[in-house]
């Protein structure tokens, strides 16, 4: 049987988020990432005033845009996109010139001062091999992410893109983000 | 506050990178020029190709210890990716520096290149057929330069102009503006080193050459700027945003005082008025040291502070940092 092709996204439901920075920290433990930086991380927008006001949460993290500037400035093709959909940084071929860095619309990149290259998150590609939920997605108490395969019909993320109003953040800057923020 | 992934290091590369590319262009056309079947300019020719190599194999230097693993800069040249302006800029650049080297070789003087030669040791025969006299390839050298030059002096543009998500950046005019001011550091850069040879005092006719040299790359580099600015800010919201970064917000100071007035206005007014009076008066032209030595040095802070404000500042702008007009 002929593989189907996968387009892995992120939905975000984003009026669910507690701002208990749950994801952030999972995300940390899961891949060591160092103190100081951030693989995924919640915006906070205030508006109004009491006792007529209201505050928005909306996480973030890399996009795994379907036109990745980050990869398309790499000098090396360190960065590069699997078939999937994920966007990753092959950390043997990046030489640390941080152009992606300047290069991504969404500053979903840190420099890992340790290694001396550059890191972002990567879905969890590690834990999604094995069929598991990236960690951010597995740990949100409030169930605002739902991870899966855009191309496969019976996905969840499926029918909420289908059912759901939702955008995508900068799409003006053609990189084709592929978290999705219902409205 | 946003942090700067790019720093220093980079500001003076591209402004070294672009000094190499000024000073072959300029000792490349200096090359050229004739009056009366003998050669117009060859000192300027020769001062220039002497130059060239050095700022931009120091630029190069500071770029590969800028990276994170400086010690992998070698693969650069194991990929080739043809979107990537840096991969298509590094082996322009590393083509550019071998043609500078091997221009300046052509230039050597003949008692310095034997000089060099004594030092190297006897037995190393194959080293001492490197002994060769190439002046009579200068000209050809100088043309295999000439679109490797301009290459470089445009791909430090583009570099920065290729990055769709920083709207500071990405505007075709950039490539052009850093072009123009590299061509004009270059000539700068070469009256200065001539007024300051001591050995040998400049020529009037030499300060001549390279200031109308420099006024006309200033005036282009100018046409440039102006076209930035306006259509900038008939642009959309995330354009007129980043632009405000140089008018109103914390680059407005260095923009207009420092880099568009010390070190682009005030060096042309010096360069026209020296040369106004022999251009339309039809009389001779004094070439003042100091005049000089002051305007050749502003330009190259200019050249300096135009980098300088676009690496910063284009690193600031971005489409989803809205709210920088308030």
């Amino acid at each position: 049987m002929a593989m189907k092709k996968k387009r892995y996204a992120l939905v975000l439901d984003s009026r669910k988020c507690i701002n208990c920075k749950a994801c952030a920290v999972a995300c940390k433990a899961e891949n060591q990432v160092p103190v100081g930086n951030t693989r995924n991380w919640i915006n906070e927008a205030r508006q109004g005033e009491y006792p007529k006001l209201r505050i928005d949460f909306e996480p973030e993290q890399c996009h795994h845009c379907e036109h990745p500037s980050c990869a398309r400035v790499c000098p090396t093709g360190a960065t590069w996109m699997r078939k999937d959909g994920i966007v990753l940084v092959n950390y043997d071929d990046c030489i640390g010139c941080r152009y992606c860095m300047v290069a991504c619309p969404y500053d979903a990149r840190y420099f890992h001062e340790e290694s001396g290259t550059v890191h972002k998150c990567t879905l969890c590609s590690h834990r999604v091999d094995k069929g598991d939920l990236p960690a951010c997605v597995e740990t949100c108490p409030s169930k605002v992410r739902v991870f899966g395969d855009l191309e496969d019909p019976t996905s969840r993320v499926h029918e909420l893109l289908a059912t759901r109003r939702y955008r995508v953040k900068e799409p003006q800057t053609g990189n084709g983000p592929q978290l999705y923020y219902l409205l | 506050m946003h942090e700067f992934n790019w720093g220093l290091l980079i500001v003076v590369y591209l402004f070294l990178g672009g000094l190499s590319a000024g000073l072959f262009f300029a000792a490349g056309l200096a090359n050229y020029l004739e009056v009366d079947g003998q050669p117009a300019y060859p000192r300027v020719a020769a001062m220039g190709a002497l130059l060239a190599p050095w700022p931009v194999a120091i630029g190069s230097a500071l770029l590969i210890l800028d990276l994170g693993n400086w010690y992998r800069f070698y693969k650069l040249f194991t990929h080739f990716r043809w979107e990537s302006p840096m991969s298509i800029g590094s082996y322009l650049l590393m083509l550019f520096t071998g043609i500078t080297f091997v221009y300046a070789y052509a230039w050597l003087p003949e008692a310095w290149r034997q000089q060099l030669f004594q030092k190297v040791p006897a037995t190393w025969k194959q080293a001492h057929r490197l002994n060769l006299d190439l002046a009579p390839y200068r000209k050809v050298i100088a043309m295999v330069g000439f679109p490797f030059s301009i290459g470089v002096g445009i791909y430090t543009g583009v570099l920065l102009g290729a990055v769709s998500a920083r709207p500071f950046w990405n505007t075709n005019l950039v490539a052009q503006m850093f072009l123009f001011s590299a061509l004009s550091s270059g000539a700068a850069a070469l009256l200065l080193a001539m007024v300051l040879d001591k050995r040998s005092s400049i020529q009037t006719h030499e300060t001549k050459f390279l200031i109308t040299l420099d006024i006309v790359f200033i005036v282009l580099e100018l046409f440039i700027i102006l076209p930035y600015l306006i259509h900038g800010q008939l642009s959309v919201l995330a354009v007129k945003q980043a632009l405000w970064l140089i008018l109103g917000g914390p680059y407005t100071v260095v923009f207009w005082v420092f880099f568009m007035g010390l070190g682009l206005l005030v060096p042309l007014g010096i360069e026209v008025s020296e040369l106004a009076p022999s251009l339309l008066k039809g009389k001779a032209f004094h070439g003042d040291r100091r005049l000089a030595l002051v305007a050749s040095s502003l330009v190259l802070l200019g050249g300096f502070l135009l980098r300088y404000i676009f690496v910063y500042a284009g690193q600031v702008s971005s489409f989803h940092k809205m709210g920088m007009l308030h």
